[in-house]
This record gives C-alpha cells, structure tokens and sequence, in this order.
C-alpha cells in the first residue's frame, strides 16, 4: 500500500534505485522537488533526457561525449603516444585536475570481478590491445582503482600487453589503497602520475 | 606514563540510556549482579576505543532497544594530554568516528591508535581461541597484528576478499560460465596479498609464543607452554602450491591453500591444548594468551594497552585470583567486572576505583585513602 499519492511513490522509488541513495535520501530528495517550483523540476527532467539522448561512448577511448570522438581524442595537443586507462568516465575528471597528464583515455567500462560476473569478455580490453596495435601506443598508464578488483585488472591487462612493444607502467603508490580514483584528491593523483613504475 | 582512559559517556548503549562512568589508572572494579550492565560496559569501552564491537560484527545490536542511534564518548589521556574520542552509530549509517571533534574516516586506522588508546580484552566466550576452530585462532593473531599495524588489517581484509573472488572464479569454471583466463591472475593477487599476511604472522608468532609461555607459567605452573604455528603452505611453496591446486580447487569451488586455512597450535608439556587440555587448563591458557597480548603490544608500541576483562575472577581459585589481581594492579590500567567484591582482597578493593551497576545505572563509589 502507498503511503503517499502515486505519482509521489514512483519519484520516491526511482530515485531510490540510484546508487548510494537509500529509501530515506529519496524520500528526502522526492519531497525537496514536490515542493520546489516547477522550473527546477522541469529543468532535471530535460537535463535526464538529453543525457540519454546526446550522450555516447566515444568510438576510440570510450569516454563520454556528444560527437563520435570526445574532446579529449580530438585534441591536437595532448600526446596520442600515451594512454592511461581507468575504468569508468568518471575517473577521468580527477586525473584532468590533476594538469599533469597530456596524454590519452581508455575507459574499460568496469574492472574484472568474478564476484559481479565481470569477465575479460566484459571490459574493452580487447580493444585496448587493438588501439595499441593500430595507433602504435609508447606507453600505457594503468590507472584503475587501488582497490582489490582494480589490481587483478591492472595485473590482467599488463600480462596482455606483454608481447606488444609497448611500455607499461601503474600509478605509484600514496593512493588511498581500497579507495577509488574518483575519491582521491589532486595532489595525491598528480604525485602519483610523477612517480609512475613500470610493471 | 601509558595512555588511560579517564572516563566514558555512553547513550543508547545496550541497556544504558544515558550514564557515565569514571576511571582510574590502575585497577578498576566493576561490580554487580547478573544482567546489570557489566559485560555491556566493557563492550562499551572496547567499542569506542576500537571503533567496534569485540562481541558482534552486528553494530545494530549495541543500540539500546527502541532507541534511534547509540553514542559513546570517552577521554583519553595519552602522553600527559587528554582526548576526546566518540563514536556514534544509527543503523542503515555511517558509523561516525571523532577524536577532538574531528571526524575520522578510515576504521583501521581508528582501529589502530587513533584513539589514543589501545585495549586488550578478555570475555568468557574467549575460550574459543583455545578450544575452538583454527578461525577462532587466526582472528586472535589477526586481531592483535591489525590493532598494531593499519597496513595489515587493510592486507587482511584485501586477501579475504580476493580469496572470496578466486572462489567465485573456481566455480563459475567449474560450471562452465568462466574461462581459465584470469585464474592465474587471481593467483598472483592472492599470493601477493597472502604474504603479507604470513609475513606478519610469522615475525609475531615467535615474541608471542614466548610471551604465552612464562604468563602460563605464572598462571598455572612449571611445565613448558609454547605456540607453534602451522602452514597450509610455507611462503617459498605458496604460488606453486596454489597453481598445482588448480584442479581439485576448481573441482571444490574453493582455495584450498593459504593463509586462511592456517592455524597455531598452542601446546602445554609438549600436549596440544585445543585437543587434550582440561577445561581448567583451557580457560587459563585462554587468560595467558591475552596477557601474552598485552605483553606484545606494550612491546611493539611501548605503551601498556588498557585491559578489559569480563568476570575473570569467578574462574578462578583462591591463589590465582590472589596473582591476577597483582597483576591488574601493576598494569596502566585494568578494568574488571564481578559479581561478587570479595573476589579482591580489602587491601586491593582499597587501592582500587569501584564501580557498581544496577539496571543499567551507574554508582560510582568513593575511593577509600590508599594506605
Ligand atoms: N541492545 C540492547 N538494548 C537493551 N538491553 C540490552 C541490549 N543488549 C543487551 N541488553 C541487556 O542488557 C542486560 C545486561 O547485560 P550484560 O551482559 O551487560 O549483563 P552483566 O551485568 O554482564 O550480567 P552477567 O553477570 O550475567 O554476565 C541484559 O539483560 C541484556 O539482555
Ligand atoms: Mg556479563
Ligand atoms: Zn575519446
């Protein structure tokens, strides 16, 4: 049985569906909109939309964009000879901060974990090895999280990468370890792209 | 002088709604009748200077009944400064961790001084370390490595969990779902992690086992104690083991070698305790292994841990209780229940701060002049 109008239970329900919103944020965050004004309300329901409608994988690195290639793979000035991969889009945004990385992405989509069902199948690692060949790539930066499921994935694709001329290395220590990139604050990560170690 | 704890407010604790208790350096006496609150104030003292609870894993268990939240505060007085420490916990929450008011966000590193104060404790369920299964004796090596070292306990719950990966991994080749492709992967991860775990263990094993053995000494008698640690695999053999493994771990779903399927043995004249002790050489075999704790901490971080122990002395005869009261006595601090005063002699309750319990209240007696 609802305990609130209908169309108020499904704004409640659907917010609490997102990630580390539990029933009591969405039931915070639904009343906030309900009393808002209609502008605001609209303006999220637009910006959800076009989020849907614009948004793509980029065809090279597989960040986020509005175009076939993002920003960042179209960009004359960064150095096409590296790349750093990570697991997610958002991991990006801490690593730009940082201003001391130029080079490219290469946006997994996850990291290998038997225990979510997530197989090498799963990741673009595959097309990774498949950039590197075609792009002839100096150097990768393994940059995902310092994190159990973040190490085996770094471990994983090196061991891939090991027949291909191609430099590997990971970031160095001073993360938070068990943390995430997205998490770590600028110092820290720019520190860690200076000291990075091949592996 | 070793850090103690000068007193605790708790809120919500158990059967405490809102009392606080004040204590001394030295030896502290918590006296009541059954189901008053003792064993809850102990736990409340290891809660806050832990972070967490040395009886549940369940946080939700520790907030009083009907009650929203539970709260615990504490000072510290550590290296002639005193602390303010507090922990607060609603369920479906964050547990909150603050020393001076500033929030604290990593749990093994609260866990591991942030509180200004270590704790050992002994409850009487402890027995189990003795008497139970080699995961009830790995968690007391565990245990102590993790509350000294924030770099172990981290190692520590990241080998569980790759283990828990490598497993999922095992059995889902087993069923077809998985290919082998990562399993060596896996391995490495483990292996890696798992050292770290043995290295540990094995560089305490040692100091430990000596310690146990004269405080079993003391406690029981002339005959020779020791603790010796036994491998599923020995650091060298371990990657290979583990490969050479694949099959039959495949076949069972799980990891069959490693430092989770170690154990120690703890031996008295030379006869293994957990097998052939009696139930009196087990419980003070088990009191031995905590003051052999003490002892290992206070020799790692120079500083005597407080000791929490829940209704020691009921165990006991006469001459032993006699030792062990001396014993709490020479300690930084000790705080002990009963449920009867007159397991301390007059001269020690004179000495003593004491506290009694009743339903969840707190009285706190006068001290007596010591003479
Ligand atoms: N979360 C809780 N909320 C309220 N009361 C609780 C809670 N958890 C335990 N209690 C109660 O607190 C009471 C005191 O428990 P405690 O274990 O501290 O007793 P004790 O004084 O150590 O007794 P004993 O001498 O029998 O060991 C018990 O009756 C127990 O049921
Ligand atoms: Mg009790
Ligand atoms: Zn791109």
């Amino acid at each position: 049985m609802a305990r609130y109008a209908r169309p108020v239970e499904r704004l409640i329900n659907e917010l609490s569906r997102l990630p580390s919103i539990g029933p009591r944020s969405a039931q915070r965050i639904a009343f906030h909109i309900v009393r808002g004004r209609p502008e605001d309300a609209y303006a999220l329901a637009e910006a959800l939309r076009e989020v849907k409608e614009r948004i793509k994988p980029c065809r090279r690195c597989f960040n986020l964009t509005e175009s076939e290639e993002c920003e960042i793979c179209t960009d004359p000035r960064r150095d096409a000879s590296i790349i750093c991969v990570v697991e997610d889009p958002y991991d990006i945004g801490p690593i730009e901060r940082t201003a001391e990385y130029w080079g490219l992405y290469h946006v997994l989509g996850g990291a290998l974990s038997p225990l979510d069902g997530m197989e090498p199948e799963d990741l673009r690692i595959a097309e990774l090895l498949e950039r590197v060949r075609r792009e002839g790539t100096q150097e990768i930066i393994l940059a995902t999280n310092p994190n159990t499921t973040g190490e085996a994935t770094a471990m994983f694709i090196a061991e891939e990468l090991r027949d291909l001329p191609v430099k590997v290395t990971a970031l160095a220590s001073g993360l938070p370890v068990g943390g995430d990139l997205e998490y770590a604050d600028e110092v820290t990560l720019g520190r860690a792209f200076a000291g990075r170690r091949a592996i | 002088m070793s850090s103690y704890i000068r007193a605790i407010r708790l809120v919500n604790f158990r059967n405490y709604r809102d009392a606080a208790v004040s204590l001394a350096p030295g030896l502290n006496v918590v006296v009541g009748d059954n189901a008053q609150g003792k064993t809850n104030l102990l736990e409340s003292l290891a809660f806050t200077a832990t972070g967490s609870s040395p009886r549940t894993p369940n946080d939700s268990e520790v907030v009083r009944w009907g009650a929203e939240f539970a709260r615990t505060e504490m000072r510290v007085v550590a290296g002639g400064r005193e602390r303010a420490v507090a922990v607060g916990y609603a369920p479906g929450q964050k547990k909150r961790l603050s020393v001076d008011g500033v929030r604290r966000d990593s749990l093994a590193r609260y866990a591991a001084g942030e509180a200004g104060v270590r704790v050992v404790n002994f409850f009487p369920d402890d027995i189990r370390v003795v008497k139970g299964a080699p995961a009830d004796r790995r968690e007391f090596l565990d245990g102590i490595l993790s509350s000294l070292r924030p770099a172990y306990a981290r190692a520590a719950a990241d080998y569980a969990r790759a283990v828990q990966h490598r497993n999922q991994l095992l059995r889902r080749i087993r069923d077809g779902i998985s290919s082998r492709r990562t399993l060596s992967t896996w391995d490495r991860r483990v292996v890696e992690l798992g050292l770290q775990l043995l290295r540990g263990r094995e560089a305490a094993i040692g100091p430990l086992g000596e310690m146990f053995s004269d405080a079993l000494r003391a406690l029981y008698g002339s005959q020779k104690a020791g603790m010796r640690y036994s491998h599923s695999v020995t650091p060298e053999a371990y990657a290979e083991a583990l490969r050479e493994a694949h099959e039959s771990d495949i076949e069972r779903g799980r990891t069959s070698v490693g430092p989770h399927r170690d154990d120690f043995t703890l031996l008295l004249g030379g006869v293994d305790l957990t097998t052939y002790g009696s139930q009196g050489q087990q419980r003070l075999a088990t009191l031995a292994l905590k003051f052999a704790a003490r002892e290992y901490v206070r020799e790692v971080t120079g500083e005597d841990p407080v000791l929490l122990m829940d209704d020691v002395m009921s165990e006991l005869d006469e001459r032993r209780r006699e030792y062990v009261a001396g014993y709490f006595m020479e300690s930084s601090q000790a705080v002990v229940t009963t449920t009867n005063r007159e397991y301390f002699s007059p001269q020690v309750l004179k000495r003593a701060r004491v506290v009694r319990v009743a339903g969840g209240s707190v009285i706190q007696e006068p001290d007596q002049k010591a003479g």
